[in-house]
């Protein structure tokens, strides 16, 4: 697999998964706060916007001294969360819109599987090429 | 622990914190008639359960938890029953401040945020599913 981690395809097909699972953490995150005081919910930049900007994902946070120290909240594997606007916010100042999280989900799984599927195509190409494939 | 299961233990720690919920609502719904036996006593006082939201160090994350149970302060209901034992000097019993309505719209609301903590274990199950999947072919 070193040899696949060089090929611009997988590195990258690699941080886009990496970033569907912190999106889902994220996700998962406002529908458990889905009815708590104040709860605003969080998303990630979109992910063209994220890896344009570097070429690729890097994280980025605050150096810990010491084993004891606590990782920063905002330490999303190098994400920086975006809060967006809000669809409504209901008087206990929460404004988590369950149907909109619901979409969000369906469609970073849906953006996920197909990450998945390119991955395995493109590990075909590779048995192809090395005369194992069909 | 990878962000999957980081997710899972995330939306479990909001499905336990609704099935408390619920616990109360029922708690609620099952006194709604529960008057005092003497005078002078209080009848059944509406609880509400109370979330609260809990900086998880090793996830990263914010959980929710249920919170102690606050008591409804709404005042309790007047009713005329002057042969009630707890009844007062001018026949009124003080009955429970338990409305069904609000406690089967709040029944409602637990079960939806419950449904939607359960879609998204799906998703993320599915999602590690797929992970798997790649070693398959």
């Amino acid at each position: 697999m070193e040899m696949s981690g060089d090929l611009p395809i997988f590195s990258a097909l690699k941080a886009k998964m990496h970033w569907n699972q912190s999106r889902q953490k994220l996700l998962a995150e406002n529908v458990a706060n889905a009815d708590s005081v104040g709860f605003k919910p969080r998303d990630l930049k979109s992910f063209s916007k994220t890896y344009a900007a570097t070429g690729a994902l890097q994280a980025v946070s605050l150096t810990m001294t010491a084993s004891t120290h606590l990782a920063g909240y905002d330490q999303l594997s190098g994400f920086s969360g975006n809060k967006g606007l809000d669809f409504e916010t209901v008087p206990s100042g929460n404004s988590v819109n369950l149907e909109d999280q619901m979409t969000k989900l369906a469609e970073n799984q849906m953006d996920y599987q197909s990450a998945i599927t390119i991955y395995t195509k493109s590990m075909n190409y590779l048995k192809i090429a090395l005369g194992k494939g069909k | 622990m990878n962000d999957f299961l980081k997710s899972l233990a995330i939306s479990s720690s909001g499905l336990k914190a609704q099935s408390g919920r619920i616990l109360t609502i029922s708690e609620n719904v099952a006194n709604a008639d529960s008057l005092p036996t003497k005078r002078g006593d209080l009848p059944y006082q509406r609880k509400i359960a109370r979330f609260e939201r809990k900086f998880d160090a090793e996830l990263g994350a914010e959980t929710v938890k249920l919170g102690r149970v606050a008591k409804d302060r709404t005042p309790f209901v007047q009713k005329l029953d002057p042969g009630h034992p707890a009844a007062d000097a001018n026949g009124y019993v003080q009955t429970p401040n338990v409305n069904p309505l609000i406690e089967t719209m709040d029944l409602a609301q637990a079960q939806t945020s419950y449904q939607a903590g359960l879609n998204a274990i799906k998703a993320t199950r599915s999602m590690m599913q797929a992970t798997l999947g790649i070693l398959r072919v």
